[in-house]
């Protein structure tokens, strides 16, 4: 990041939590380098207001970074947090370096779709098979926005986008169902249309041990809103649809195209085609954590039992 | 126990690697199994947890030096070891790691390539890989040992390298060197806890972390910081960071600080010996395995009074070039055998060289030269 994105003096100068994140912290105003109608804000936001509300210890709780928008949230998030900005893809398997090497820490982990679900996939199985006790954070916004707008595991079929511009034809990588799979103990997606669930869920992911994989699904208006019509996941209503061109029609899509986990089972296959299915999967507290079964390791080779 | 007791055993040269690993006070291994450095991880395996350690077998050797990385952030001494194919896929992180200034220890044991190539062969094909691994320019650290002896000892080396100029440290090992059974001498606990130097946070900088010199405004190479405490930058970005360590718009200064940092200190970097060079008209340069074939040709073609020297190459990378320069300056010829068909390091003798000097490469391929190749060659060229 060479220079400091657009600043807002006048932004909301009663809120406590501008002041404690990054470029509020340095700059005394809120500033970030996103574009308007982006749901990474609100996860910012939301990441910062805990981190300050529960008094997180900043050395126990780094953040790892894939690549991304999500990069930039480093200026948004909590001032104090340290921070590792890994590569592309490559978050999770750095972070099991860093919570096998000092296991009093507990990295929270910010992925994206692509990051997460395409290059990172096998990372992300392998950490959730060991149960690492770790938060992956999985922004979905269904589209690679920060190389403008391509196609990635989670464009949802028939969407839109530069490397499927006629229409997406691929099936849908569904990061849930992989996490449960591959053994997450925590397992839950909400949107950031539902700020306050996802606030309740990451505060049920910092108390929990093991792996907690929360999904988020979240707006893209400049690539995903603008080439994508509103009737997307709800084709065989057959409506009209209205290009998703701001942030208000995006999260109003976010909003219908999720179906709570437990009205999702009166549902059938035609009906939750193309939609999110959102709440909590797992929650399994009692699962052995990687750290502390490698802790037993340590001590059958020292020679005890 | 960490150190093994002193005295003399029958190792295999992974093993001892793996020894000296754990001497220079190895906390934490990635890896991924893969011929011919699949003892190191199987090694450790059973002796880093016995020693408060860890180590991982990952699901891919993505993910093993990313680990490495990730431990070596917060504190650990962290090391992988793997062969050609593992190293190609594990470029991206080393210029990672390279970029943030994180101190990791790679022990490459060399096979035969390209592709799968014969995998239990030693060939030297690697070295050119070892010093452009990764996208960007900077400058790595590369040691060739020849004898389970300086695997044990040039590990322990290659930790201080790193903790000192953070950053990657390679050890350069083959097929052959990995798999050789040869009696190491294992230092007493105290020699060894002497040389290493530890990882910790250091007392005069008082928690705070910067790459500048206070009192001169320069840069200096500072002790590697450690996440979960105060010692650490505000962020670790793998991107170009100023003195302060925060992302900077002049990556000019910050690549010529990386650079810099190996070039100005080679002297202390670059290690060589040398074995009757004194009045010797030909000039052998070696390094690795065929060091040891050279020894034994120069004895016997010293016996029929050809005046034939060695100057062993140590360190590879960064290319001890003044010092070549210095020792071939008045040199009939020179001869450097490899274990490889074109010469990577006779290229760069060639390039410090005289133009009117010959230098002559003995290429072998996946077979370690016969002392009688090499004096063939000294006999021809003696005429």
């Amino acid at each position: 990041m060479s220079g400091i994105g657009p600043m807002y003096p006048n932004e909301k100068p009663e809120n406590p939590y501008v002041l404690v994140s990054y470029a509020g912290h340095l700059l005394g105003n809120y500033s970030s380098r996103l574009c308007a109608g982006c749901g990474y804000g609100i996860i910012g936001h939301i990441f910062t207001r805990l981190f300050e509300d529960e008094k997180l210890d900043p050395k126990l709780y780094p953040l790892v970074l894939g690549i991304g928008c999500y990069s930039q949230m480093l200026l948004t998030v909590h001032y104090a947090t340290q921070k590792v900005l890994s590569l592309h893809g490559r978050a999770p398997a750095l972070a099991t370096g860093m919570k096998m090497a000092n296991p009093q820490m507990k990295p929270i982990i910010f992925t994206g779709d692509g990051d997460c679900l395409g290059i990172g996939g096998n990372h992300f199985i392998h950490t959730c098979r060991r149960n690492l006790d770790c938060i992956i954070l999985i922004f979905n916004n269904s589209i690679y926005a920060m190389t403008g707008g391509q196609g990635a595991p989670t464009t949802l079929f028939g969407a839109k986008s530069t490397t499927t511009p006629y229409k997406m034809f691929e099936n849908r990588s569904d990061g849930v169902k992989l996490a449960l799979a591959a053994g997450a103990t925590y397992v839950a997606r909400t949107t950031v249309a539902h700020p306050r669930t996802f606030m309740k869920y990451f505060r049920k992911a910092l108390k929990h041990k093991g792996t907690s994989v929360i999904e988020l699904i979240t707006p893209c208006v400049t690539y995903f809103g603008r080439k994508n019509l509103n009737n997307l996941g709800a084709e065989y209503l057959g409506l009209k649809g209205e290009k998703m061109d701001t942030a208000g029609k995006m999260i109003d899509w976010i909003k219908r195209n999720s179906i709570r986990v437990n009205q999702a089972k009166f549902m059938n296959e035609e009906e939750l085609f193309n939609k999110y299915i959102i709440g909590e999967f797992r929650y399994a507290p009692d699962q052995p954590e990687y750290s502390d079964e490698y802790a037993k390791i340590q001590k059958i080779a020292r020679g005890g039992i | 126990m960490r150190f093994m007791p002193e005295g003399k055993y029958l190792m295999m040269g992974n093993i001892a690697m793996s020894e000296g690993a754990l001497a220079a006070g190895l906390n934490f291994f990635g890896g991924y199994p893969i011929t011919p450095s699949t003892e190191v991880i199987e090694h450790l395996a059973a002796r880093l947890p016995q020693v408060g350690g860890v180590c991982m077998q990952m699901e891919d050797e993505l993910a093993s030096i990313n680990a490495v990385i990730g431990a070596s952030l917060v504190g650990a001494k962290a090391m992988t070891a793997t062969s050609g194919p593992g190293i190609a896929l594990m470029t991206e992180t080393i210029s990672m790691a390279a970029n943030l200034e994180i101190p990791f220890v790679f022990c490459d044991v060399q096979r035969n390539g390209p592709g799968t190539g014969y995998v239990t062969e030693p060939h030297h094909n690697d070295i050119g890989l070892m010093r452009f691994a990764g996208n960007g320019e900077f400058q790595v650290i590369t040691l060739a040992p020849m004898s389970c002896q300086e695997l044990y000892d040039l590990t322990i080396v290659a930790f201080n390298f790193a903790e000192t100029y953070r950053c990657p440290v390679f050890i350069m090992s083959d097929a052959y060197l990995g798999h050789l059974h040869e009696v190491v001498k294992i230092p007493s606990k105290e020699k060894v806890e002497k040389m290493v130097i530890k990882r910790e946070i250091p007392e005069d900088i008082i928690g705070k972390f910067s790459y500048k010199d206070e009192s001169t405004g320069k840069y200096i190479i500072p002790k590697p910081p450690i996440m979960g405490t105060d010692y650490c930058p505000p962020m670790f970005l793998s991107q170009p960071h100023s003195l302060e360590g925060m992302p900077t718009p002049k990556p000019q200064i910050f690549t010529e600080m990386m650079i810099k940092k190996i070039t100005s200190n080679i002297d202390k970097i670059a290690l060589t010996d040398t074995y009757k060079l004194d009045d010797a008209e030909i000039i052998i340069i070696a390094y690795g395995l065929p060091v040891r074939a050279s020894y034994r040709a120069v004895d016997l073609a010293r016996k029929e009074g050809i005046k034939v020297g060695i100057l062993r190459l140590i360190t590879i990378w960064p290319f001890p070039d003044e010092k070549v320069k210095e020792t071939v300056k008045d040199a009939k010829v020179v001869i450097v055998p490899e274990l490889n068909y074109t010469g990577v390091i006779a290229e760069q003798v060639e390039r410090v060289t005289n133009l009117n000097t010959p230098v002559i490469r003995i290429p072998n391929v996946c077979e370690i030269h016969h002392p009688h190749d090499i004096l063939k060659v000294i006999k021809e060229v003696d005429k």
